[in-house]
């Protein structure tokens, strides 16, 4: 082996130089997408939120649209008992309401679990019997069985996996996907009006106020019974901003008052 | 851009044309302007005025000036060239910082800065003035006078090397015949500037890394004079000037082929010498605290750092100077082409056929090519019309900037900035790829193989000149 003074240092110069005529790793983000699959999520992990417990509630929804199925959950229950695919989410209600007040610091009445309740399945067995029990119609069926309960009880789903045979993630998943699908009893409707002259007089802030005195957002599944929706067109010499609830124009809801307003029928709602 | 729908722009349009209509009427009053509108009715007058007056006193004066000024030509030429000197460092700083992000990203395979301005170019401007906008601050104990002159001693010596650098035949700051020395004398200031900043920091770090640096700068200082000399013996003259002179002809004449193992010793010398990597020990920004700049912050390091970019250029227009022919052109000028014919002061041949016939042919192709490309909007008078407009225009545009071309200092200008920012950007790629040597490897390399070789380099060049009785010996 032969040393040559300054070969190294040569060597270096020279890969740098390729270096910087080679082609560049850089990506111009906000102009240059990069080329990645339509549902790529990036790599797969599972969250805790800031107390330490797990965000995932098992409800099956990701493994159930996992294309290559590489998605499986496991774990110890409250005996200690290791078990692979966790039933639903439901079925661990207590556990999943504890989590849920504690991320969210505020009391949560956990729907899901108050709808558990067995009930009367007459009704869902003749709407399945018309739609021939076939799984593929599963939005006219979830819309039929709200229209005659009212709202879509949890048990109803159940059973309605149990009798098409459709697995319980795809219902569920189905019946939290479409916003006028709700587990629970819709008692009042606050509507805003999002009309050209109502959004110029402040009913864009307004409908987030509202919402966050809801605890929702517009046109999201509604919390405690109070739902925020869009007020399909401004109804004829209403002032603007116009607020309606159960279809009656709001007089007194303003920019100020909307937060503090919301939050009262909250509360008289749920109480 | 992607083109906006007609509706969109007729809808902007609309917009405009109200907020115009809106502020016409807010410009009836007073109290109903905006507070622009207020200060430009206040300025735009006093601007006049001003403007007015200074035409005025300008036509009056002139003449008076003119005969002052012509009294006072070495007081002129003094104000000009330092003036042209403290401005010329402003963008070759800028272009080094720009090129040093760009190039070192280039290297780590980024795209380096591209967001402000074209492709980034405005990155270092900005970073100047955020370097402006920051707090001028003295930590305590420290001695402001010292602590504030530091910057500026490391500064001014830089910019005075500049004095001496031949930039083309006649674009110098003064051309002495001790410019070599003086260069080495100025360039020596900048370690005082380092030794001030580090004492009169009251900090012992600062203190440490500016004995540090003072220790490099002048160890490495000797091999690099001493390099030297064999140009100086062969070139017989210590003036710059006649030293780029005397490299003038072809690049065979250059002192590089002449002084090869100089050329190596000054470049590794002058590379310490600037604080530059693999030797910026001075200021080792990954490992150490920031040596002898570590109490500095704001405009007062900003001179620190200035002042680091505008040596890395002196540095390279030396070796340029000393070594690769300065202004000179690398190959027998006016080969491969003759531009005399081109030459503003006599009006020959060239120009008859350049003004008679040339632009007889373009005026007609342009018009032809209007007249066919623009259908029946141009009747053939206008479309040819045009075209000798053009044509004109253009053959006036290309005369003149052959002229410009032709100019002595413009070539000289050309080759000399060419050569330099080759060694610039020698010296980026060097940041992009040495690692930072060990001190001890530094004062050892500088003590034990750079000074012994640059004293026989000394040597065989005197021996050489004596024995091959080259003209410098007579």
């Amino acid at each position: 082996m032969t040393f040559i003074p300054g070969l190294g240092i040569a060597k270096g110069m020279a890969l740098t130089l390729r270096r910087f005529f080679a082609p560049k790793a850089t990506i111009q983000y906000p102009e240059v997408r990069p080329d990645m699959a339509v549902r790529f999520r990036g790599r797969l992990q599972l969250l805790y939120d800031e107390f330490g417990t797990l965000k995932c509630e098992t409800c099956f929804q990701c493994a159930q649209a996992c294309p290559v199925e590489c998605i499986d959950m496991g774990g110890h229950d409250t005996k200690n008992r290791f078990y692979t695919h966790w039933g639903p989410a439901e079925t661990y209600g207590e556990r999943r309401e504890e989590s849920a007040l504690r991320r969210s610091g505020r009391p949560v009445p956990d729907q899901a679990y108050v709808h558990f309740q067995p009930i009367d399945l007459v009704a869902v067995e003749e709407i399945l019997e018309a739609r021939d029990y076939d799984p593929g119609k599963m939005l006219p069926i979830l819309e039929e069985v709200q229209a005659a309960y009212g709202y879509l009880p949890i048990a109803a789903i159940k059973h309605i996996s149990h009798v098409t045979g459709a697995p319980y993630a795809l219902v569920y998943g189905t019946a939290t996907y479409y916003s006028h699908l709700s587990f629970e009893r819709r008692a009042r409707t606050v509507a805003v009006c999002r009309c050209t002259s109502c959004l110029l007089a402040g009913s864009g802030r307004i409908a987030n106020a509202i919402g966050e005195g809801l605890w929702t957002k517009l046109a999201r599944e509604p919390v405690g019974g109070v739902a925020l929706e869009q007020l399909a067109a401004h109804i004829p010499g209403a002032a603007s901003p116009l607020v309606t609830l159960d279809g009656k124009p709001q007089r007194d809801v303003t920019e100020t008052s909307a937060a503090a307003w919301s939050r009262a029928l909250a509360k008289k709602t749920v109480a | 851009m992607r083109a906006l729908p007609a509706t969109f722009r007729e809808q902007a349009r609309a917009v405009r044309a109200y907020a115009v209509e809106s502020r016409a009427f807010a410009l009836e009053s007073w109290a109903g302007a905006s507070p622009i509108d207020r200060l430009a009715l206040v300025l735009v007058p006093l601007a006049l005025f001003l403007f007015v007056g200074a035409v005025v006193s300008a036509v009056v004066m002139l003449g008076p000036t003119l005969d002052f000024l012509g009294a006072n030509q070495p007081l002129v030429r003094f104000v000009v060239v330092v003036l042209g000197i403290l401005l010329l460092t402003v963008p070759t700083a800028f272009l080094l910082i720009y090129m040093e992000l760009k190039v070192i990203a280039r290297m780590n395979l980024r795209v380096g800065p591209n967001r402000v301005g074209p492709w980034g170019a405005a990155m270092s401007v900005v970073h100047g003035l955020k370097v402006l906008a920051k707090e001028d601050f003295a930590p305590t104990g420290v001695d402001v006078p010292v602590f504030t002159l530091a910057p500026v001693v490391t500064f001014l010596a830089s910019v005075m090397t500049l004095l001496v650098i031949p930039f083309a035949p006649g674009i110098f700051g003064q051309d002495f015949n001790i410019g070599l020395l003086f260069f080495f004398a100025m360039g020596g200031l900048s370690v005082l500037g380092l030794l001030m900043g580090g004492w009169a920091s009251f900090n012992k770090y600062s203190l440490l890394g500016g004995l540090r640096s003072a220790a490099q700068i002048v160890s490495y200082e000797i091999p690099l004079t001493i390099s030297v000399v064999g140009v100086i013996l062969l070139a017989g003259t210590m003036s710059l000037n006649h030293i780029a002179q005397a490299q003038s002809g072809s690049a065979l004449d250059w002192f590089v082929f002449k002084q090869p193992l100089a050329v190596l010793i000054f470049f590794i010398a002058a590379t310490a010498e600037a604080n530059r990597t693999p030797f910026d020990l001075t200021e080792a920004d990954s490992e150490i605290v920031a040596g002898f700049s570590t109490e500095y912050s704001g405009m007062r390091f900003g001179f620190f750092y200035f002042a680091e970019y505008v040596n890395v250029f002196i540095i390279s227009a030396l070796i340029t100077t000393l070594f690769f022919g300065g202004w000179t052109a690398p190959f027998n000028w006016p080969w491969p082409y003759n531009l005399n014919w081109l030459d503003a002061s006599g009006i020959g041949a060239a120009w008859i056929v350049i003004v008679g016939f040339a632009l007889l042919v373009a005026a007609d192709v342009l018009g032809l090519a209007i007249w066919l490309f623009r259908g029946r909007q141009w009747s053939a008078p206008s479309a040819f019309g045009l075209g000798f407009v053009i044509a004109g225009a253009g053959v006036t545009i290309l005369i003149i900037l052959a002229c410009i071309i032709a100019l002595d200092w413009v070539q000289g200008i050309f080759w000399f900035m060419v050569k330099t920012y080759i060694f610039v950007f020698v010296f980026v790629w060097m940041r992009g790829t040495l690692p930072r040597v060990r001190v001890d490897q530094l004062m050892g390399f500088a003590w034990k193989w750079l000074l012994p070789a640059s004293l026989l380099n000394l040597f065989v060049t005197a021996a050489a000149v004596i024995i091959l009785n080259l003209p410098s010996a007579r």
